[in-house]
């Protein structure tokens, strides 16, 4: 899997090597205009041929080259409904702040997740490695970041479901069931209290009118034990 | 003048196929007795087809594709195949990955990576600028 990612970047990293041969080309239909000519098409001899790299039918990157423009489209991979709402969410984000990055697109070509487009001027003034090395970069931290804001969305999920249902957790069912209280990440400094007694709604003796509910039931109630 | 190009085009178009259908016949024998770079450089014979004809192209890559999921050794593979075999390889390496399948895919970046350390950038640039002849 591992091998999968690395060659996948070791493919793109050598294409964009190859295709990020860029040089000042002013427009040849407007006077004084000069004009990425990958995002116009206007003129067929100015474009080489795009390229596209799938790793699997998520993940892939469409790579189209002209002589003064080089745009990179890019698919981030979505498991699950959650992933495709944090990808969507934190990548337009970043597009928003297109300004700061200077080879972002403020908007994803049709189809992809995010842009970039790379023309020459960039090329003059940053050093064409390290624009391959940050596109490089970019794409592995995708995953990271998207990976953790899941993993914090889960875990405050589930923390706060945990506080909630504790209302309804009875004494007896503490004591006579072995519960594993988990420790949770320093956010949310959750320590075990051993006395729940301002958690407790009944005294013993009357009548249950809230059924009993165990840690573990808690944990299946939100389906919460499986995430991740 | 146009219209004797389509109609030398179209006859040409059935010769190819033709030539196809022999070409996959050959592979078909080769990889049963294990030649799998023999299959390789006559599957890439013939390519790419001077043609405009989509089915040609489409034909022609199956016939590609099937030689290039039988490599098992790619530094074999690599050192017995000319050099003028690279850019043709390449050209057809793109195509397999822009498949989205992940076998194919899988099986044409291992070979890209090493096809890329022998040829050099030149060979994927010479596939990024070629517009004529497309596979």
């Amino acid at each position: 899997m591992a091998n999968s990612l690395r060659l996948y970047l070791a493919c793109i990293k050598n294409t964009l090597e190859a295709a990020m041969c860029l040089q000042n080309f002013p427009c040849q239909e407007v006077e004084r205009h000069n004009k990425p000519e990958v995002e116009l098409k206007t003129s067929p001899e100015l474009l080489l041929n795009p390229v596209l790299i799938c790793r699997n039918e998520a993940e892939k990157c469409l790579i189209e080259t002209s002589i003064n423009s080089l745009r990179i489209s890019l698919k981030v991979k979505q498991a699950d409904e959650l992933e495709n709402i944090l990808t969507k969410k934190f990548l337009r984000f970043l597009s928003m702040r297109a300004e700061a990055f200077q080879v972002l697109r403020r908007k994803p070509v049709q189809g992809y997740d995010i842009s970039f487009l790379i023309t020459n001027y960039h090329c003059e003034e940053m050093q064409k490695q390290k624009l391959i090395d940050f596109i490089i970069q970019f794409m592995e931290d995708i995953e990271k970041e998207i990976r953790d804001l899941k993993e914090s969305v889960n875990t405050r999920g589930r923390l706060v479901a945990t506080e909630f249902l504790k209302q309804f957790i009875t004494n007896d069912a503490i004591y006579t069931e072995k519960l594993n209280v988990r420790h949770h990440s320093s956010r949310f400094s959750a320590s075990p209290s051993p006395s729940l007694s301002n958690f407790v709604l009944r005294r013993p003796g009357e009548l249950l009118q809230i059924p009993a509910i165990t840690q573990l039931q808690i944990e299946n109630f939100y389906g919460l034990g499986n995430v991740i | 003048m146009a219209g004797a190009a389509a109609f030398v085009e179209a006859d040409n178009a059935e010769e190819i196929m033709a030539r196809i259908e022999t070409k996959s016949q050959k592979i078909e024998s080769l990889l049963k007795h294990y030649k799998h770079v023999e299959a390789l450089k006559t599957a890439l014979d013939g390519s790419p087809p001077k043609t405009l004809d989509e089915r040609c192209k489409s034909a022609n890559w199956i016939v590609v594709h099937r030689a290039i999921m039988a490599i098992k050794d790619i530094e074999g593979m690599l050192n017995s195949l000319t050099a003028e075999y690279y850019d043709i390889l390449m050209k057809y390496l793109y195509r397999g990955l822009s498949t989205g399948d992940e076998p194919t895919c899988e099986q044409c970046l291992m070979i890209h990576e090493k096809l890329t350390e022998r040829a050099g950038l030149g060979c994927i640039l010479r596939c990024l600028s070629d517009t004529t002849n497309t596979v």
